[in-house]
Parts: structure tokens; C-alpha cells; sequence
């Protein structure tokens, strides 16, 4: 498969712990919400597979998860 | 759970395991000889501890594994320093360190918001400006203390700035963060009593009296922000403790007390380390001089070079394994990041300072997972400036005089060591 594979990412809030990477690192997908800082996904989610990748390992929160399956 | 029964080594090879505990043995630096013999060692080693041990966790690819298995392996119970708490102890100076989720959760977004790097990256010319004028001020005396002079100042400054703390009080703080480093080793200078103390130093943070100076410091600020809410992070927080479903008056005293703390300990640590190291390595601070491209790198390799915490325990909630060795429900788990930094499976001649590093994977703020350090990108930015300020200035470091070092193995605290501006522009 080739790594620029577009999957799907989503954020579980209740994992989140706010810290922002997810942002740092796709600011086209990841929003951290300034008043409940805890981050959600803005777009539709869709990443190249080694992108979402890394910002799973990133994500201090273990709170992103690549949906798999078709997008 | 591991019955008193059993507390004699769990494994042979735990006969062998080398002493890394000693706080004495730090005064020397860390006993890198003697990690290097656990990581050789093929599963894990129980290191004996009081009257129990823990298991030593050295090797890059299993402290990852703790540190982001918070399941497993617990933060909450018992401490998150070698030695075990008394309930009451554990509650009353229960943080952000030693919980798991959801309280760990709660708290942790109380502070998150002001450490992203998106909001630490609006404290860059805050922290440039201070970093020149220490510079500068350094320049000017032709040196002296690094410790006092930079790596001290600077954190402490850039952490009471965001929290609103007079910067005038900065002498006063980093002195009783100096007595909380002590309190991790086993030699504390002063007396139970000093600075008024009245509470049982088992249930103070570091059994420092200065975390009861440090407490009532907390007190006095929450008591001036409580009706003079600004835009700094003490008001912030005692917005939160307002209310109680969000932080308790128990929890505001300990996270003021971790800001102060951590915030000025553990940057300082990385830049005392980060001069020593540009200093013993001329050619490596030559290469940034020549190319300022390779700041970003330099600065992750001073992290990586300082480690300053040299670990954190954990304890296992369950019967696992780890590394071919069954751990045991109640067992301690200990993460030498210390250890993990100079990991020769993962960093390539790890005892290089290396400013080109390719690999910046080090557990300078831990190992990963949610405790990983919250003022992470805060430490970067002042790293970074630090280089960024020093090489602006053409500034190499000549060191005039041996460190003094921190007698702990827990934080890797260097109280001075004599620097000189050597070359140089003019
Ligand atoms: S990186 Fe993870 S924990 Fe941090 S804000 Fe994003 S989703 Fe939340």
C-alpha cells in the first residue's frame, strides 16, 4: 500500500489532554477549542498514511485513531 | 501482588544488578558505566530498593512501552518516586505527576492551553529579550557562574513572567527550588523548621520545608489574584479552583508549586548541561557558528545530552510482562531516561555530542504518553533562543571551573560551574 494512502483521523475527547501537537502538526485538520482545550478534527479527517501516523505516535493523549476502511 | 515473600530478587540476574540509586554516586555525574551494564543485560533487572526493589527499566524501546501504557502501568499509586507514600502523603501532595485519568485529564487541561506551541511560540520575544541581556550581562563581567548567571535566571524569569509572579522574586524561588532538589537526594541542609514549617515533612513535596514556603507563596498569590483577575496564568487557575468540580484548593497548591518548580528546575538543568557540552565539544558549537541551520538539531541534542530528570516510576496495575520478564501486580517499574538517551540501539555513538543528530527521539521530557512533560515546547524555545542568542553573538564557552553537581538521581541538577566568553566577535 502506498504511504500516500489517504486515511481517515479522528480525535477521542476524552482522551485528549490538550496539548496541542496534533495542531502543530496538521493544522488543516486538528483544532484545539481555546476555551475546553481539547482538540477535534475540522476537516474531513483525510491524511496521507504516514502523516496520520505520526501523528498518532505524537499525540501524547493516545487520543488519535486512524479509521480504517475506505474513505 | 507481590507478597513480602517474595521480596527477595524475583530473578537471578538481579544479583548483578549495579547500585544506580546512590544519590553520592551522582555527585560525580550519572554512573553511565553501570547503566550501560543493565542495558546489556537481556531482560529486566530488579535493582534492590529499602527493603523491596524495583525493576530497572533502561533501554529506549521498554521505557517507551511504560510510559505510554498508563494502563498498565500506574502513576497514581503508591509515588512516583522510588521510595512508597503513606496514603495521606500521597494524597496531599497528589499533582499532575503522580495521577492517572481522569483526574490527571482534568488537571492537565487546566494548564495545557498556555503550553501549546502554538501559544508558547508568542513567548519568543519575551524570551529573547531576556536571554540577551543575561548574555550580554555575561559578556560584560567576562563571565563567571554559568548557573547563576544564565541557566538559572532564565527559566525562572520566562515561567514567573507567564505566571504572573514578580520577576523580582526570582532569587528568592530558584533558592527554594535549590532546597527541593536537595530533598530528591538525602542530605537536606536545613532544618524541618525553617521558613516557619509546622507540617510533617512526609507529607510535603520532596519532605522539603521549602514546599511549605513555596505552598504559602502560592497562597499569598491566590489571595492578590482573587480579586484582581489578569491575563496570567495564576488567574487562570484560580479562576479554576473557583470551582470546584475543576481543581480543589489542594490541587492549586500543588500545580503552583509544580509551575514554579518544574518550570525553573529542569530548563535550567538542560542549559547548565548544554554549556558544559559546548564547551567540551568546541568543534561540534564551531559547525552551529558555520551554519545556524543546524540550531533546531543542536538544541534537541542538548536536550538529549542533559536528560534533566533522570527517571520516573511507575507501578504496575496488573500481571504483565516486559522484555521476556513477568512483571508483578504492585511491582515498581522505574524509567531511567537517563539511561534510554544514551541507548546505543537507538542513538548512534550516544556519547557523541552531535549537533547534526539525526535522531531526536530522546526522552528528555519523558517517554511519551500523557505525562510527557507539559512545558516541553516552552524548554525547546528556550534552548533555542539560548543557541540562536549565543550564536548572533559569535559567544563560545571556556570552562573555567568544575561543576558542582546535585547530589540526586532524580534530577540531574548541576548548582554551578565556572564559564568564560572565549573567541568571539570582538
Ligand atoms: S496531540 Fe493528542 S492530546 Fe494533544 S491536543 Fe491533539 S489530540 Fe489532544
Amino acid at each position: 500500500m502506498a504511504s500516500d494512502d489517504l486515511v481517515r483521523v479522528v480525535v477521542d475527547q476524552e482522551l485528549c489532554i490538550g496539548g496541542g501537537i496534533c495542531e502543530m502538526l496538521e493544522p488543516e485538520v486538528f483544532k484545539l477549542d481555546d476555551d475546553i482545550v481539547i482538540s477535534s478534527v475540522i476537516s474531513d479527517g483525510l491524511l496521507p498514511r504516514d502523516r496520520a501516523a505520526v501523528a498518532v505516535d505524537r499525540c501524547p493523549g493516545q487520543a488519535i485513531a486512524i479509521v480504517e476502511g475506505k474513505a | 501482588m507481590r507478597s513480602t515473600a517474595d521480596m527477595a530478587p524475583p530473578s537471578a540476574a538481579a544479583v548483578d544488578t549495579p547500585n544506580v540509586t546512590d544519590p553520592s554516586l551522582y555527585l560525580e555525574g550519572i554512573p553511565h558505566d553501570r547503566f550501560a551494564q543493565i542495558r546489556a543485560t537481556p531482560g529486566l533487572a530488579w535493582h534492590p530498593y529499602e527493603d523491596g526493589g524495583f525493576w530497572a527499566v533502561t533501554r529506549h524501546a521498554e521505557v517507551r512501552h511504560v510510559s505510554r501504557n498508563p494502563e498498565l502501568f500506574s502513576s497514581a499509586i503508591g509515588h512516583t518516586n522510588l521510595w512508597d507514600l503513606e496514603a495521606d502523603a500521597l494524597e496531599a501532595r497528589r499533582s499532575l505527576i503522580d495521577t492517572d485519568a481522569p483526574d490527571h485529564t482534568r488537571l492537565r487541561r487546566l494548564v495545557a492551553g498556555a503550553f501549546t506551541p502554538k501559544n508558547i511560540r508568542r513567548w519568543e520575544e519575551t524570551v529573547r529579550a531576556i536571554t540577551g541581556e543575561l548574555l550580554d550581562e555575561f559578556v560584560a563581567q567576562d563571565g563567571g557562574d554559568w548557573v547563576d548567571m544564565v541557566a538559572a535566571p532564565l527559566p525562572i524569569q520566562v515561567i514567573l513572567t507567564m505566571l504572573g509572579v514578580p520577576t523580582d522574586d526570582a532569587d528568592y524561588l530558584v533558592e527554594l527550588s535549590n532546597y527541593l532538589v536537595e530533598g530528591t537526594g538525602d542530605a537536606q541542609s536545613i532544618p524541618p523548621d525553617a521558613f516557619g514549617n509546622t507540617t510533617e515533612l512526609r507529607l510535603l513535596p520532596f519532605n522539603s520545608p521549602a514546599s511549605h514556603a513555596l505552598f504559602e507563596y502560592g497562597e499569598g498569590m491566590r489571595q492578590q489574584r482573587q480579586n484582581d483577575l489578569r491575563d496570567d496564568l495564576v488567574s487562570h487557575l484560580v479562576q479554576a479552583e473557583s470551582d470546584v468540580e475543576r481543581m480543589s484548593r489542594n490541587e492549586y497548591r500543588n500545580m503552583f508549586h509544580l509551575l514554579v518548580f518544574a518550570g525553573n528546575e529542569t530548563t535550567r538543568t538542560a542549559i547548565s548541561h548544554g554549556g558544559m557540552a559546548l564547551a567540551a565539544f568546541p568543534d561540534e558549537w564551531g559547525r552551529v557558528l558555520a551554519d545556524p541551520g543546524l540550531i533546531d538539531s543542536a538544541a534537541e541534542e542538548v536536550l538529549r545530552w542533559a536528560t534533566p530528570v533522570m527517571h520516573m516510576r511507575r507501578t504496575a496495575t496488573t500481571d504483565t510482562e516486559l522484555a521476556g520478564t513477568p512483571i508483578a501486580e504492585g511491582d515498581k517499574v522505574v524509567m531511567w531516561y537517563a539511561s534510554a538517551n544514551r541507548d546505543e540501539a537507538v542513538f548512534e555513538d550516544p556519547f557523541r555530542f552531535d549537533v547534526s543528530r539525526a535522531n531526536s527521539d530522546h526522552f528528555a521530557f519523558g517517554g511519551g504518553g500523557p505525562h510527557l512533560c507539559l512545558g516541553a515546547f516552552l524548554a525547546r524555545l528556550e534552548v533555542t533562543v539560548l543557541l540562536e542568542e549565543m550564536a548572533k553573538r559569535s559567544i563560545c564557552l571556556e570552562q573555567t571551573s568544575e561543576p558542582v553537581r546535585a547530589r540526586s538521581n532524580f534530577v540531574h541538577g548541576v548548582l554551578s560551574v565556572g564559564m568564560r566568553p572565549a573567541g568571539g566577535s570582538n
